[in-house]
């Protein structure tokens, strides 16, 4: 490739890097350390020793506020002991007044600090002693502020491979997963067959056949966020005209199963996948259907064969790469399944999106919900691998 | 590939049908517009007729109103709307654009990486968006780009790939003569993708725009995660923001839908060749 060349590529592999690339690598980093941003002392990656430098110092303040307090309760030498301990703690988080963020922390310095924390603990105590029966303010609160600064050393939260140790037991995770399953697998045989069937009725000639592709492109145009919440009210337990039909037909107990029980959700959700991406596979079946030289069937009907030997004996074999191609984006793409399942029951069935964006968004832990993306990441080659080899078709070929 | 359309009507004989495949094809068109017809029956309808026992399931409502539908325009929904236009057409653009250089290449030229980079652009169309929701919330709040039109950045992950999966396959059609003819002219490289390549594409650029407009239109998850202030809602967002915590008013979210669907019908029945040609681009070979 020219520079000249490489120049015409290079905005998509910017965009690649900033928006795919780098978010990848980021997500493999962040699985590597117990990262949440909810949680001062992990809300961000630290390699080595740290110190919560803001809280270090405001914990000091405190300490000398109730000290002052205490300069009245106690006699001439009480007050000048008091006096040193006040400066001796200013000094030892003077250091740490312009901060704003916490700091790194090497060994010796966090040793350093561990002691001047115990030396001050050591030196309250000795001022309690000294006056037993007075109520100072800095005996109420000395262990609490002590213990704080104490947290504000943090250590490494590099985990290593804890993250993915405790994925293999998250038993939440493998039910995620076995839901996904469930909903990849029945949405995409069902599409596939209800496909199928529709392809073959858009291939033969029909006058007005049109119709029916215009009429099945609107589900897949709308947005799915849009759809599900149109069916989140045909399923309502009260006004929803879906729950009631089918409770008449005795296919459901009572009209609020289907968004509220295990089974009812799962069925929602596939009715609804169903419904919005079916179309999607028969255009898909088709255009691979309208590449068959017709020639084929005309010898087939020659020779005697009947519809369902010329199904399988010729459209079947001739389909194949399309196929292949169309159940391999369906499967990616329901196995990925996310606005459908959040917008019509706000989360049930739990699929492993529904899971991440929970652990990630929603509690703020960006470390294991790293780890369950790229375990998606890892399913999703999976699945693609299976069907380039056993389906043995070449995507590529160009 | 040759174009659906064009099939059908080089066809010379029609088919008689059965009438069991008659009915299906009925059943199959009503279980496909029910849900949109139901819409628009509940959002004609007041509160209480939706909620009634008796009257929930009444086809006409008894007392039909408007109400529903000035209640939502009063909530902002349009506004909702005029982002949604911003966002999809400010992706369009530059995807299209980005799409259009880097196909040109991928098409005309054989160099060192070309099957990575195929295989790198058909992966990026595989894997979950959820992968990079985290890391791209984190940068764009480092880079105080949240809430804002920046989104459509992001959008590049969910559109790209397919925007330049098609431009190829309309690229390569066009014959090499042509461009051989603007090169022997004087044409650089640049103005023969610009001058000559990309208008005589123009039915693949447009099928690509489409494309990239419609799937910019529905985005969810980016615009949910990154644009959580209601000044920069889109329709998908929006529209589910009207559910509030403990009762849901069906009227309002009905009549909303409707609205919504206008743009996305129009689409449609416009450009459903361009569709259909967007759908099957590269999923069969010629």
């Amino acid at each position: 490739m020219t520079w000249r060349q490489f120049l015409f590529v290079l905005p998509l592999l910017l965009l690649v890097s900033v928006f795919s690339l780098y978010p990848i690598i980021t997500s493999g980093v962040y699985s590597f350390f117990d990262y949440q941003t909810n949680d001062q002392t992990r809300n961000a990656m630290y390699t080595g020793g740290h110190l919560n430098a803001p809280l270090f110092h405001e914990d000091g303040k405190y300490l000398n506020f109730y000290l002052k307090k205490d300069l009245q309760l106690v006699d001439e030498p009480g007050q000048a002991t008091i006096a040193a301990l006040q400066a001796d703690i200013e000094a030892a988080i003077e250091p740490y007044a312009q901060k704003k963020e916490p700091i790194t922390l090497p060994q010796p310095e966090e040793e350093r600090i561990l002691a001047v924390i115990g030396e001050i603990r050591q030196r309250i105590r000795s001022l309690e002693e000294a006056y037993p029966g007075t109520e100072l303010n800095i005996s109420e609160n000395a262990d609490t502020l002590l213990k704080e600064m104490e947290t504000c050393i943090v250590g490494s939260n590099f985990i290593g491979l804890k993250g993915y140790q405790r994925l293999v037991g998250d038993t939440r995770f493998f039910a995620a997963l076995r839901n996904t399953l469930v909903f990849t697998v029945i949405s995409v045989f069902f599409e596939l067959i209800i496909g199928m069937g529709l392809a073959l009725v858009m291939n033969r000639s029909i006058r007005g056949i049109g119709i029916v592709r215009t009429v099945s492109l609107i589900p897949w145009a709308i947005p799915t966020a849009v759809s599900a919440l149109i069916w989140t009210y045909l399923y309502d337990g009260t006004s929803g005209i879906v729950a009631r039909v089918f409770t008449q037909l005795g296919l459901i107990a009572s009209p609020e199963l289907l968004l509220t029980s295990a089974g009812g959700t799962m069925a929602a959700a596939i009715i609804a996948d169903v419904w919005k991406t079916t179309p999607y596979m028969a255009l898909l079946l088709l255009a691979g259907l309208q590449v068959i030289d017709r020639g084929l069937y005309e010898s087939a009907s020659v020779d005697g064969a009947g519809p369902m030997r010329t199904f399988t004996q010729i459209t079947l074999p001739l389909l194949k790469p399309s196929l292949l191609v169309a159940l391999l984006f369906r499967t990616l793409d329901a196995f990925r399944v996310y606005d459908l399942i959040a917008v019509l029951t706000k989360g049930t069935p739990e699929t492993l999106s529904i899971y991440a964006y929970k652990v990630m968004i929603g509690q703020g832990n960006y470390g294991y919900g790293a780890v369950i993306v790229l375990a998606m990441f890892l399913c999703v080659g999976l699945i693609a691998l299976l069907y380039v080899k056993v389906l043995g078709a070449e995507l590529m070929n160009d | 590939m040759t174009s659906l359309a064009t099939t059908k009507k080089t066809t010379p004989s029609r088919e008689r049908l059965n009438p069991l495949i008659w009915l299906v094809i009925a059943l199959f068109l009503f279980v496909m517009v029910f849900p949109f017809l139901w819409i628009l029956i509940t959002s004609f309808k007041p509160g209480a007729e939706i909620y009634g026992r008796d009257t929930a399931f009444r086809l006409i409502a008894v007392n039909p109103t408007i109400d529903n539908y000035t209640t939502v325009i009063n909530k902002g929904i349009l506004d909702a709307v005029k982002n949604s236009v911003i966002v999809s057409l400010i992706t369009t653009l530059y995807v299209v654009f980005v799409a259009s250089m880097s196909a040109y290449i991928i098409a005309r030229f054989s160099f060192r990486g070309k099957r990575m980079l195929m295989g790198l652009i058909l992966g990026i169309s595989m894997f979950p968006q959820m992968i990079i929701i985290g890391p791209v919330f984190n940068m764009f709040y480092n880079l105080k780009m949240l809430n804002s039109y920046w989104v459509t950045m992001a959008y590049s992950t969910i559109t790209l790939p397919s925007a330049v999966w098609i431009m190829i396959a309309h690229f390569k059609r066009i014959p090499l003569s042509v461009e051989e003819a603007a090169r022997i002219d004087g044409c650089s490289q640049w103005q023969a993708l610009w001058i000559v390549i990309f208008p005589m594409a123009a039915p693949g650029v447009f099928t690509t725009a489409i494309m990239t407009f419609i799937a910019a239109w529905n985005e969810y998850l980016l615009t949910l995660t990154l644009n959580s202030d209601k000044a920069y809602h889109t329709v998908p967002v929006a529209i589910n923001a009207l559910r509030t915590q403990f009762t849901i008013l069906w009227g309002e979210i009905t009549a909303a839908t409707v609205l919504v669907i206008i743009p996305t019908l129009i689409i449609v029945l416009l450009f459903q060749r361009q569709i259909v040609s967007g759908i099957t681009s590269g999923a069969v070979k010629e």
